[in-house]
């Protein structure tokens, strides 16, 4: 083992301790061996119980899937733009590293006063009879925007953080040998930024799979996705809805853990192919993982 | 060397992993459920004597301004008196009370962090299913003599028997309120409530169940299809259900197009059908707390037209409480603070629309003189009238058991149509 992973035992260790002691309390209740009340008994009914699971999980992955993709792209173009336009490209990336602080709930909250029917978008247009219905369709039109928002920030951030050095660098050079913009961004920055393009667009795939305050305010009331359904059935006055809130939590948990893993595995993949390309350029990629925020604070 | 690394490697992943499966086991195994013993008092004085110094936990529904300040303001300077520390827990549903209190039971915690809880009927009922409240307490209370014994809003709690397990606080009644300006005749019953959204799309909706108001509507639907509070059972079956519930949901899949959005969506919760109401996008809404109106409207939150819709064949009413965990630490403050709750002092402070407006449980045949005139003297407020006259032809509430059983038939239903 080497001497930082050591270093990192410990505290590894307590959190899988503690995360291991949570997932498995929710299984057990989950199959109806840890009753509120009553005698334990065993029973798979919260997992089988209709397609409200399937269901839910799908709202989940096309709600993290559609903010992720509008999020990397946003991110993408405001991260290239703060590195080919001079002083107003860092005063856009400053603007957008400052929405990073703001809590998803209270940005939530703020897109819903925004975007409303009768909201202050609809008033300061003198609410037109057309102004179109955002929050709480069925296509989750709000909350997807609220993510893609927030979380092109936190993309644009990652993208700057790993390659600001050696793309302006890479990008001026580029320009004096009669590069356009557009040639500049697509075969210079895009091609330095996938990796970091990738780490970031994991990270806000498995943050959005698992957010629950922007689904919960901004979207319509049924179908409801699996953090929403989660949150509802725990707190349901039906003790009996306790086992399939623990279904429903642990289905979200399996999802982005295999999420998690399917992208790790990818961006390995990505990594090897573009160090066999360029040595050099490798080195600056493997520092990338070290601007991974942690996700609680989001 | 390197050759023995990747051994060694597995050998130490394969002993970690197994303590941290054996830790995890034993931290799980802790959170099996272990009867919980209650500290027993013999009388009030002793109740009095072992309150002296505790700090009562009380957690509420922390979205009414007023209510707050009641707790603070009044409620808590009393308790002092007493020698108990009053402090107010804010929480967005009661039922996150409920979930605390069965957490730690499960966990076999006998120092609940929850002393008393403002509950409603549906957390009251589920927390007995669990055995998680104190029983048989009420009982002792000196002040349980100003309410009457025999009054059906205090002796059951959505169909589930009070037993002592729950001391009352203060009085609800179901009401619907509308925009005077907008809504020059407002419906008078509920058929009529439901024949108006339909000719005037788009002006009516109802908070989506399993919210608490939306779940209210949703049941006063079903009775009023049945033709009346006479006619359907209290009682919970799946007779009873399979009978009575179809028509209610086939009415609101029917209304559906003709509400708010046509029907694709709902408002959240009350405080979201009130936005739609304030910003004028529905001319009706709909609140269990009445008592809350008056300031609702003095704060802006609702328009200075806002009216109570008087319903000629009655609303439903119920009474909420004041619940003690089976294994709250500082029970005997809680007992003491639950009995000051229910002074006809707090209760009169309480009813005052400036303070709070709650409706008091107390019965003012066996007030004396003094207390009965303060009662009396209480400033009426312009927009809800008085508990006599709002509570008139009222019907009590159906079994709990009716409660899940219909929302979930309602989402599965009307809200995926």
């Amino acid at each position: 083992m080497s001497r930082a992973a050591l270093l990192a035992a410990p505290a590894v260790l307590l959190v899988v301790l503690v995360l291991g002691a949570a997932l498995l309390t929710a299984l057990l209740q989950s199959l109806g061996l840890l009753p509120l009340f009553g005698e334990p008994e065993f029973s798979t009914a919260a997992w089988t119980d209709g397609g409200a699971l399937v269901e839910s999980a799908g709202v989940s992955l096309y709600i993290a899937t559609t903010s992720t993709l509008l999020a990397v792209v946003v991110g993408f173009l405001i991260a290239a733009y703060a590195l080919t336009a001079g002083r107003g490209g860092r005063l856009i990336a400053a603007l957008s590293a400052a929405t990073i602080p703001i809590p998803h709930l209270v940005a939530s909250g703020a897109i819903g006063l925004l975007l409303t029917d009768a909201g202050f978008l609809a008033r300061l247009l003198g609410m037109p009879e057309g102004f179109p219905q955002l929050v709480g369709t069925d296509w989750w039109t709000a909350a997807i925007l609220e993510f893609a928002w927030k979380e092109s920030a936190f993309v644009a951030l990652v993208v700057l953080g790993g390659i600001s050095r050696s793309a302006a660098a890479l990008s001026e050079t580029a320009a004096t040998l009669g590069a356009s913009a557009r040639q500049r961004i697509l075969h210079v920055i895009l091609p330095l930024a996938r990796l970091p393009l990738g780490v970031a667009g994991l990270v806000v795939f498995v943050y959005t799979f698992g957010s629950y305050e922007a689904p919960w305010l901004l979207g319509p009331v049924a179908p409801e996705p699996l953090s929403v359904r989660a949150v509802r059935l725990f707190g349901s006055v039906d003790l009996a809805a306790r086992p399939e809130a623990m279904a429903t939590a642990l289905t979200s948990v399996g999802i982005a853990v295999a999420v998690i893993g399917l992208g790790v595995l990818g961006l390995a993949l990505l990594a090897r192919g573009s160090r066999r390309r360029s040595p050099r350029r490798s080195q600056q990629h493997s520092q990338l993982p070290s601007s991974r925020r942690s996700g609680a604070g989001s | 060397m390197t050759r023995h690394r990747p051994l060694i490697r597995r050998r130490t992943r394969r002993v970690t992993l197994a303590s941290v499966a054996a830790g995890a086991m034993l931290l799980s195994a802790c959170a099996s459920g272990a009867a919980i013993e209650t500290a027993e008092f013999a009388d009030f004085d002793a109740v009095l004597h072992a309150a002296e110094g505790q700090t009562v936990d009380l957690w509420m529904y922390g979205g009414d301004e007023q209510g707050n300040a009641y707790v603070d303001d009044e409620l808590a300077p009393a308790a002092a008196e007493l020698g108990v520390t009053l402090r107010r827990v804010p929480v967005t549903d009661t039922a996150d009370a409920l979930n605390r209190v069965l957490n730690e039971q499960q966990a076999g915690r006998e120092d609940g962090s929850v002393d008393l809880v403002w509950v409603n009927g549906p957390t009251f009922s589920t927390g007995r299913q669990a055995e998680a409240w104190r029983c048989g307490w009420t009982e002792m209370l000196p002040n349980m003599e100003f309410t009457d014994p025999q009054d059906p809003l205090l002796t059951d709690d959505f169909g589930t028997p009070v037993d002592g397990c729950e001391a009352p606080w203060h009085k609800a009644q179901f009401s619907y309120f509308y925009n005077s300006e907008t809504l020059a005749e407002p419906p008078s019953s509920l058929p009529e409530l439901l024949d108006w959204a339909e000719a005037n799309p788009g002006r009516f909706s109802y908070p989506g169940p399993p919210d608490f108001t939306g779940s209210v509507f949703l049941r006063e639907v079903m009775i009023s299809q049945a033709g009346g509070a006479e006619e359907i059972p209290l009682e919970f079956s799946e007779e009873n259900f399979q009978e009575y519930s179809p028509a209610a949901i086939q009415t609101l899949e029917a209304l559906a197009p003709s509400l708010w959005r046509e029907g694709a969506t709902y408002p959240r919760d009350e405080q979201a059908l009130n936005q739609l109401f304030n910003d004028g996008q529905v001319d009706i809404g709909m609140t269990y707390g009445p008592a809350r109106l008056t300031e609702l409207v003095d704060s802006g939150a609702l328009p200075d037209s806002t009216r109570i819709m008087p319903i000629e064949e009655g609303t439903v009413g119920n009474a909420s409480f004041l619940a003690i965990p089976a294994n709250a630490q500082d029970a005997a403050g809680a007992i003491a603070v639950a009995n000051l709750a229910m002074s006809p002092d707090q209760q009169a402070i309480k009813a005052d629309p400036e303070v709070w407006g709650q409706f008091t449980v107390l019965d003012a045949e066996r007030l004396d003189s003094e207390d009965r005139n303060r009662f009396e003297e209480l400033p009426s407020s312009p927009v809800v009238p008085d508990y006599a006259e709002l509570s008139g032809n009222a019907h009590p509430e159906l079994d709990f058991d009716w409660v899940p059983a219909l929302d979930e038939a309602w989402r599965e239903s009307v809200a995926r149509r």
